[in-house]
């Protein structure tokens, strides 16, 4: 048997799910999430502390940050925070996906120009996300799935910003 | 009948999506759009759309993670 055409190695692993079928699981999995770290899920509040660690590392000091104060999290470390161990889950996750529907692979770079809006563009996404206290993972799906007003809010300005992002995409990268 | 490949390798989404919606407003009913891609989502929303306006698709995978997605425009 050629595993590789086998009806059911193509819809589990190669073939993509349903966007209903994501919301499904995504849903499902937060709950788990919730219910066993006690926090709703988030995504992009880690990285900053990601950044602190790796700015102490380096012999920085962020104990006077505004941002940082009063802050367990920043103290208990990487190997205790939940959030960051999730982050590292999504990614493996994702690399695992992606090796059993054969389709990993090292993307060449296409241009500067892209690899420059890449950065700019993470830059204002990770500024952003802190400024609004939230990404699209912790104030928009666990705003909204937590009944929050705020949720609803950010989805709203998020389409508008989506919108202004993306008339500028079609005309200064087509 | 006219046959038009379109490299999209290393283009994330929407790029893709967007440079055939282009592409394909200039050619005629029967010309054939190879759209080539490495970005999974693009194999997901470039035949939703075709399909959604008509056309014929089909989608080979011609390496790991590298796909040809083959519209022939139909109006």
């Amino acid at each position: 048997m050629d595993l590789k055409k086998n009806e059911y190695y193509l819809t589990v692993f190669k073939n993509p799910w349903t966007y209903v079928k994501g919301a499904v699981l995504l849903s499902i999995f937060q709950i788990v999430s919730f219910a066993a770290t006690v926090n709703p899920w988030g995504v992009s509040g880690a990285f900053a502390y990601w950044g602190a660690w790796i700015f102490e590392l380096f012999g920085g000091n962020v104990d006077k940050w505004y941002y940082f104060s009063n802050s367990a999290t920043l103290d208990a470390g990487f190997i205790n925070s939940a959030s960051s161990l999730r982050n590292v889950g999504v990614i493996f996750g994702a690399l695992l996906a992606t090796l059993l529907a054969s389709q990993f692979r090292i993307k060449k770079l296409k241009s500067w120009r892209q690899v420059i809006a890449a950065m700019l563009g993470g830059l204002l996404m990770g500024y952003g996300a802190r400024i609004a206290s939230g990404c699209n993972i912790g104030a928009l799906f666990s705003g909204i799935s937590s009944l929050s007003l705020s949720g609803w809010v950010y989805a709203l300005f998020i389409l508008l910003g989506a919108f202004v992002g993306g008339k500028l995409l079609t005309k200064f990268f087509m | 009948m006219k046959e038009v490949v379109l490299e999209c390798y290393g283009e994330a989404c929407p790029i893709p999506l967007v440079k055939a919606q282009k592409k394909i407003e200039e050619l005629d009913a029967g010309d054939i759009l190879i759209v080539q891609i490495d970005h999974s989502c693009a194999m997901k929303n470039l035949p939703e759309w075709a399909r959604k306006d008509g056309h014929n698709v089909e989608v080979d995978e011609i390496d790991d993670g590298e796909w040809e997605v083959i519209i022939e425009k139909v109006v």
